[in-house]
């Protein structure tokens, strides 16, 4: 964080002189540019030096101050506000996605090993890690907004989203999800897959599975019921460290399709130097990496009766 | 024989011996027992993983590409004629503005004679007169010059108009005080000034005040004084103002009213106008104001000369203007011309009946300004404005050969060595009051998004760019790149893995929070942050470069330290670490050469592995313009200067989806390999 503090500090793109600058030359100002300066640099702690600076973001910040966006002109936390839930929609929805795809998927990977499917899907999960997602953003517009035209190219609205009633503006906001949460989904979705496929490729090599089989139980009865729960072990470990991350926003596929989400508004704020917004949305997401492993720790206690004997 | 001794004969009998029962069992195709040695094949355990390795038809498959990838990137540019950076002209035809034309508003004056002299204001004026004229539809116009002479203009004809100018004749001049000699006394020497005839009682006057040191005197009515100058030298001077008549002696009483009206304005005198000037050398000249001459001739005509080297006067170009209303013919210097109407212009012609020259309304000039354009030409574009006026067009075209150019951009000569000529297509269009004449010419131009063609395979990009080169050179370096992060990586995660999983302890415990935090740090926001202080601070390319890598490496280790600590914290407990132990091994010896190595398999894996994942971040960084800069080639760049707009997408769509799918594969065949290597490191995942 403090190495965050200490470049975006040095960043020459200086909000604080501009603001100085527009405050001086308002009708009724009675102070110069610099002493608007001097007051504007006391005020953000930058008078300080970078140490003394940091230190006076966290004392304001953990008293729940985080400040004024520079960026986007209004305080940080109503910046937060309207941004968050597009971006955990649009997380959740590439979530639902993926698990509904990617878990079937890599359980009939392990079920038939070797075989055609198996090769199809490995294949595919490996495309999809490989998929960088701005080539896969890109490709998608190409033929979902330019050649067939069924979705807009990017942003939140259409332009005669006015006029439009109120279920047309949900089909239109929908609309607008489609791309976005169709990139995030392809290109998480291969890891995903490749996890479930080994670690049922593992409990399918246990001997407990050996065991059932040799009870004579059904084959269904086997990989449904003894199998696919030993497997959601490891899977909803992941899973849940993964809840928090819904939060974060997704700072590339949001920037890419002009998506007003939190990914969006933090890329813009880095990119420009808004030190308040851009601190802000670093604390957020390291808070939410921590809550993760603190979630899936917990989980796995949880699901895993073994890691509680321990 | 002696050299040998007996263990070697005896391995040797038996060698042979082996061979022989190998053949035997070969030539009976006798099935092998199970216990038999030739049947287990024991490989040493390096060769056991490529065997496997091989043996999984996608890791060759991503092998092979990434070998192919190597050689595009680092063995093609070597072959390939253009580098990265090679930016690319052609010849082509482009529409330039050739010349442009104006329709002459304004008249010229050409002045008849050389020493017409016409005061700056009225020379300005002039033009708001004849407009004046034109718009009240009067043919003669008055203009009074601020010293009272009078100017007329009269209209001659269409867009032909004649300026006179009062002429006078001087009546008489008044000279004042004006020194007539000089007087030395010591000499007793007289000079008269020129136009003084000497005057001996004059002279003896002179001698007589000087004398008497008055310094005034009067002779015959006259008075004249004397100034001392120098020494013995005296300056005679005339007091009284003396009239020189050029006609008849009119009198006192004019010479009062003239020097009245010396400022120049215009009195009367018994019944006749005169005007009195003043001179510059004090004296003042009376003149009778009379008929009025002819100065100038003004039009609005341009000359179009057909040979340029033959440079009109102003009286040459005043004559043919005067002689189209009159006779038609005009004498100057010996030379006669004769003017002709024909199709509505003017055509002149010498005495030979060549054309020489024609009057027209358009100032036909080359778009530089230059006025090199031929009479032809001139001729031609006058002709079709003309039709255009008459047509109520914009825009028209006419054919005219201009000089050839080939596509190198280079003047087509023939065996001759002259230029050759090609018919030119000229479009003029109208713009505002003035016409602009283009043609298609030959332009060197950089060759900006070039199709794809033999010259270059997939054509070139916005900075004309070689792009096949380009994906060359960004292969280069997405593949350095890829192999110096996760070099780094492996570095210092081996090195800080290593020690905290073989000291445990505070050492394990510092190095391993330190990891934690590594892994919290959100990397693409620092990435993003850190490419927007590269921009700020414009960073050298090839330095930024360099950052770059070190900061992935940073950023990236925290992974490999916790494998590498993991992996030694099992092997630790192992019997061969008390075996070191009891040889007594240094601890960074027993560290790095037998506890590395054992990870090594996982290491590479994940080095593997991460190669793809380091490329995809480079290119997605570089594809926001926050990583690899212009001029270094890379594919995120590559792609984002052609796929940024909805209209670029479809256009360029050969030149990124290429790219993109170069990203794709190399990233794909890591993957590949990096499973394939796993599989074969790990077998027991396979059974």
């Amino acid at each position: 964080m403090f190495i965050v503090y200490a470049l975006m500090y040095s960043l020459p793109t200086s909000y604080v002189e501009s603001m100085a600058r527009e405050l001086a030359t308002k009708p009724g100002s009675t102070k110069s540019a610099a002493q608007w300066l001097a007051e504007l640099n006391a005020q953000y702690g930058f008078d300080r030096g970078i140490i003394g600076g940091y230190l006076q973001w966290i004392k304001t910040a953990l008293a729940g101050d985080f400040g004024d966006s520079w960026n986007w002109s209004v305080p940080v936390v109503e910046e937060f506000n309207k941004t968050i839930w597009y971006s955990f929609i649009l997380s959740f929805i590439a979530f639902i996605l993926e698990m509904a795809i990617a878990i079937p998927a890599g359980i009939i990977a392990a079920r038939k090993q070797y075989s055609l499917t198996d090769y199809t899907i490995t294949v595919v999960s490996l495309i999809g890690i490989s998929l960088p997602t701005f080539f896969t953003a890109t490709l998608l517009k190409l033929i979902f907004s330019v050649k067939l035209g069924w979705f807009d190219i990017g942003g939140m609205q259409s332009r005669n989203y006015i006029t439009l009633s109120d279920w047309g503006k949900f089909w239109d906001l929908a609309s607008h999800y489609v791309l976005p949460a169709l990139t995030l989904t392809l290109v998480s979705i291969g890891s995903l897959m490749r996890f479930t496929r080994t670690n049922m490729l593992e409990v399918l090599n246990s001997d407990y599975i050996r065991t059932a089989r040799a009870k004579g139980l059904s084959e269904n009865r086997v990989i449904n019921h003894h199998a696919f729960r030993n497997t959601l072990i490891p899977l909803i470990t992941i899973l849940g460290g993964s809840l928090p991350g819904l939060f974060s926003g997704s700072l590339i596929t949001e920037t890419l399709f002009s998506f007003r989400g939190i990914g969006y508004a933090s890329y813009y704020s880095m990119i420009t130097g808004d030190i308040p917004f851009t601190m802000f949305y670093l604390m957020f997401v390291s808070i939410l990496t921590l809550l993760g492993n603190l979630i899936s720790d917990i989980l796995y206690a949880v699901v895993d009766p073994r890691v509680r004997v321990h | 024989m002696n050299n040998k001794n007996l263990n070697e004969i005896l391995k040797q009998r038996e060698a042979l011996e082996q061979k022989a029962k190998a053949e035997q069992n070969n030539s009976q195709n006798k099935p092998l027992a199970l216990d038999d040695t030739q049947r287990v094949k024991v490989l040493s355990p390096g060769r056991l993983v490529a065997k496997r390795f091989f043996k999984n038809k996608l890791a060759i498959f991503g092998l092979a590409i990434l070998i192919l990838m190597f050689i595009f990137s680092f063995i093609g540019p070597l072959f390939y004629p253009y580098s990265q950076t090679d930016i690319f002209y052609k010849y082509d035809y482009l529409t330039i503005d050739y010349a442009n034309a104006a329709e002459r508003t304004d008249a010229v004056a050409y002045a008849l004679s050389d020493s017409a002299q016409i005061s700056s204001k009225v020379k300005n004026s002039l033009n708001s007169y004849i407009k004046s004229m034109e718009k009240d539809g009067k043919t003669e116009a008055v203009i009074t010059d601020d010293d009272g002479t009078q100017y007329s203009i009269q209209k001659l004809g269409e867009k032909i108009y004649s300026l006179s100018a009062d002429q006078l004749t001087e009546t008489a001049k008044i000279s004042q005080n004006t020194s007539i000699a000089k007087y030395n006394r010591f000499s007793k020497k007289i000079s008269w000034n020129s136009g003084i005839t000497a005057d001996d009682g004059l002279q003896k006057a002179i001698e007589n005040a000087v004398s008497s040191k008055s310094s005034d005197f009067e002779y015959n009515g006259i008075s004249y004084s004397i100034k001392s100058e120098s020494k013995n030298m005296y300056n005679i001077i005339r007091n009284t103002p003396e009239i020189k008549w050029s006609g008849e002696n009119l009198g006192d009483d004019f010479i009062a009213l003239a020097m009245k009206h010396s400022d120049g304005t215009k009195f009367t005198f018994n019944g006749a106008d005169y005007r009195a000037k003043a001179n510059d050398d004090s004296s003042v000249s009376v003149s009778a104001i009379g008929g009025k001459t002819m100065v100038s001739v003004l039009s609005s005509f341009v000359f179009n000369v057909y040979d340029k080297a033959e440079n009109f006067s102003d009286q040459v170009k005043a004559g043919i203007l005067l002689s189209i209303y009159d006779s038609g013919k005009f004498s100057y210097n010996g030379k006669t011309y004769s003017v002709t109407k024909k199709d509505g212009r003017y055509e002149i012609y010498d005495e030979a009946n060549n054309e020489i020259a024609s009057l027209g309304n358009f100032v036909i000039k080359r778009y530089s300004g230059q006025d090199t354009l031929s009479f032809d030409f001139k001729e031609k574009a006058q002709q079709t404005i003309y039709d255009m006026l008459q047509n109520n067009q914009t825009s028209s075209k006419f054919i005219y050969s201009l000089p050839q150019m080939d596509l190198q951009g280079n003047y087509v000569l023939d065996e001759k060595g002259n230029t050759t000529y090609a018919d030119a297509e000229i479009t003029v269009t109208k713009k505002n009051n003035q016409y602009v004449l283009t043609c298609e010419q030959v332009t060197y131009l950089i060759d900006i998004f070039g199709r794809p063609s033999s010259k270059h395979i997939f054509g070139t990009d916005g900075d004309g760019m070689d792009i096949l080169a380009r994906m060359m050179y960004g292969g280069r370096i997405s593949l350095i790149v890829g192999f110096i992060v996760v070099f780094l990586e492996v570095l210092i995660g081996v090195i800080l893995g290593g020690i905290a999983g073989y000291f445990s302890g505070w050492v394990d415990t510092v190095i391993m929070r330190l990891v934690d935090i590594f892994y919290c740090i959100p990397s693409l926001p620092i990435l993003i942050i850190m490419g927007a202080f590269f921009d700020a601070i414009k960073m050298n390319p090839y330095e930024r470069l360099a950052w770059l890598m070190v900061i992935l490496g940073i950023l990236g280790w925290a992974g490999v330290a916790r494998l590498v600590r993991g992996q030694i914290l099992s092997l630790r407990e192992q019997e061969f670490m008390i075996a070191q132990e009891a040889t007594g091994i240094k601890a960074s010896r027993r560290i790095f050469r037998h506890l590395v190595p054992n990870i090594m398999p996982q290491l590479i894996v994940n080095a593997t592995m991460g190669l793809g994942s380091v490329i995809i971040l480079e290119s997605t960084l570089s594809f926001l313009g926050l990583g690899v800069k212009h001029p270094l080639a890379t594919w995120g760049t590559m792609i984002n200067s052609v796929a940024s707009s909805s209209e670029n997408m479809i256009k360029y769509a050969y030149i990124w989806i290429p790219v993109g799918l170069l990203i794709c594969l190399t990233v794909i065949a890591f993957n590949f390999v990096g499973d394939g290597l796993r599989d074969a490191f790990d077998p027991k995942m396979k059974q």
